[in-house]
């Protein structure tokens, strides 16, 4: 389904990405993983179209997506949940949800939708009148997958779910991307919680400075050098 | 009672100060260009009204037809304009000041530089009014205050439950994230553009209702017009309703109790201090917790 090839980022001078090459099929999940600084959230920005590629093809279906301007990559099933969350706190629960919803081909479908959300992530169903900016961080992160289902992607890209959130509350987001990921839709989760993500993934990729280092399955990634000591430490 | 009369005269007056200040409003919270040729719009509305009642000799409400879709496609060209060359804030300042400037000179070339004012057997609303027992509400400040709460509690509305309220609100607060959900910055624009502008037109319409116009007018209106936005909160067009009717009333009650000299000293003595106390815009609501 997505199909990353030869993908090159800069800012400016500074090269963020030298090549990158991934795939992600219709319901699978994988994770990219790697230390700070690594490329990880440019690529994710790049494949979703808010980062220009330097160079490169990002197909989805084998439609060329550099080609579309970013307010359109959503239309062709990309939704992402960004780093840091970025819910919009002036806006109510609900309010954030159906701006997910934004896209025609969502728009139609929007009430099935909020109902799929709100059995996934029963507390959002009872915040749906409060201001996001009053939810607790972990509400935050629900929200803001929320919001990306909203726009019925076909592919999910999320840029360190697990960020400061509690480990129970870690486990009920991977529980919820587990459960979208059986309905069928491809996810492609950045994470710095190496462990979590290797034991939640089919596939892993490991990026270091701007190029995939090791690619496969999770059990041989967890047995490589390279991830042991860059990034588990070990 | 006099005070009364007073206050509640003031307060539909309001209404005009919240139609003009609905558009400034709007694009400032939403699109963040401060623009000030916005006035130049209102300035263009109410030459326009004036002109087509002359022509015509019909009800000035009549004209709107004309105006409002005149003014819409002005307002959006100028926003496209502007997104176009990436403006936003302090340079829109500059910018739209100087479109003003030019825009005002245009009216003048045409215009002259003379008072003009709504032909007094057909405007309807000039002289009458309606009595409340020992209360008098004249026909032009009704129709001031009416229109102001159609337009922006209906703006207010449109923003609160449409999808495409929701992507300028969503906008307002984080461009790329409403991008990635499919938010297209230009449309926007022109949309929001186009929409402030033809709020210009109907303010300029009842600004025509009840005064009488001169190019230079639009200067006078910067001071009220900004105190109306600042203090209704940026995009928020049910804040800016109650902030152009209680600064009505307060002109108005300052004014009889005091004197019209102190109008304005007291208006952004009272602006101060309401800010002072609640930074965010008085009549922005609170934060739920
Ligand atoms: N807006 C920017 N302007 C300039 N350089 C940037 C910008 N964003 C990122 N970079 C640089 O690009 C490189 C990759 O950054 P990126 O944010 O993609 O890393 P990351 O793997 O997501 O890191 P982290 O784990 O800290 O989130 C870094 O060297 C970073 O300094
Ligand atoms: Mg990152």
């Amino acid at each position: 389904m997505l199909e990353v090839r030869g993908v090159q980022a800069r800012y400016g001078d500074a090269q963020a990405l030298w090549g990158v090459d991934l795939d992600v099929a219709a319901g699978e999940m994988v994770c990219i993983v790697g230390p700070n600084g690594a490329g990880k959230t440019t690529l994710v920005k790049t494949i979703a179209g808010l980062h220009a590629a330097a160079a490169g093809s990002v197909r989805m279906d084998g439609v060329e997506l550099t080609a579309v301007p970013g307010h359109k990559v959503c239309d062709y099933g990309v939704a992402t949940v960004p780093e840091g969350r970025r819910v919009f706190g002036h806006m109510t629960v609900r309010d954030n949800l159906l701006l997910g919803a934004y896209r025609r081909a969502a728009r139609r479908v929007y009430r099935e939708t909020e109902e799929e959300v709100y059995r996934l992530f029963p507390r959002l169903r009872e915040r749906q009148g409060q201001l996001a900016g009053s939810l607790s961080g972990g509400e935050q992160q629900m929200l803001a997958i929320g919001r990306a289902l909203m726009a019925r992607p076909r592919l999910l890209l999320l840029d360190e779910p697990s960020l400061g959130l509690a480990p129970v509350i870690v486990d009920e987001v991977f529980d919820a991307l587990a459960a979208v990921t059986r309905t069928g839709m491809g996810v492609l989760v950045v994470e710095q919680d190496v462990q979590r993500a290797l034991e939640a993934c089919g596939r892993g990729y490991l990026l270091i400075e701007g190029r995939i280092v090791t690619a496969g399955t999770t059990e041989a990634l967890r047995s490589t050098d390279e991830v042991r000591q860059r990034v588990l430490g070990m | 009672m006099n005070t009364v009369q007073v206050v509640l005269s003031g307060a539909m007056l309001g209404g005009l100060y919240a139609l003009m200040a609905a558009g400034v409003s709007v694009t400032w919270g939403v699109l963040r260009v401060i623009n000030l040729a916005h006035f130049g719009l209102i300035l263009l509305g109410a030459y326009l009204t004036y002109q087509l009642v002359t022509i015509w000799r019909v009800n000035p409400l009549v004209t709107l037809v004309v105006t409002v879709p005149a003014l819409f496609v002005l307002g959006a060209l100028l926003q496209w304009a502007y997104d176009r060359l990436n403006i936003v804030e302090f340079n829109s300042l500059l910018v739209s000041f100087g479109l003003l400037i030019v825009m005002i000179q245009v009216a003048q070339n045409i215009w002259t530089a003379d008072h003009r004012e709504l032909p007094r057997d057909i405007n309807p609303f000039d002289t009458g009014s309606l009595s409340l027992g020992p209360i008098v509400l004249p026909y032009d400040r009704l129709v001031c205050l009416g229109l102001a709460v159609l337009l922006l509690g209906g703006g207010h509305l449109a923003l609160q439950r449409t999808f495409v309220g929701r992507g300028m609100r969503a906008f307002a607060e984080d461009r790329t994230v409403a991008a990635s959900f499919g938010i297209d910055h230009r449309r926007l624009s022109v949309l929001l553009g186009g929409a402030a502008g033809a709020s210009a037109g109907i303010a300029g319409m009842a600004f025509m209702l009840g005064n009488l116009i001169q190019p230079s007018h639009a200067y006078e209106w910067f001071g009220i017009v900004f105190a109306v936005v600042i203090l209704g909160g940026l995009g928020n067009l049910l804040g800016t309703l109650f902030a152009g009717i209680s600064v009505g009333a307060l002109s108005g009650l300052v004014g009889v109790l005091w004197s019209h000299a102190y109008v304005p000293i007291a208006v952004f003595a009272a602006i101060i201090v309401a800010l002072v106390l609640r930074p965010q815009g008085v009549f922005v609501r609170r934060r739920a917790v």
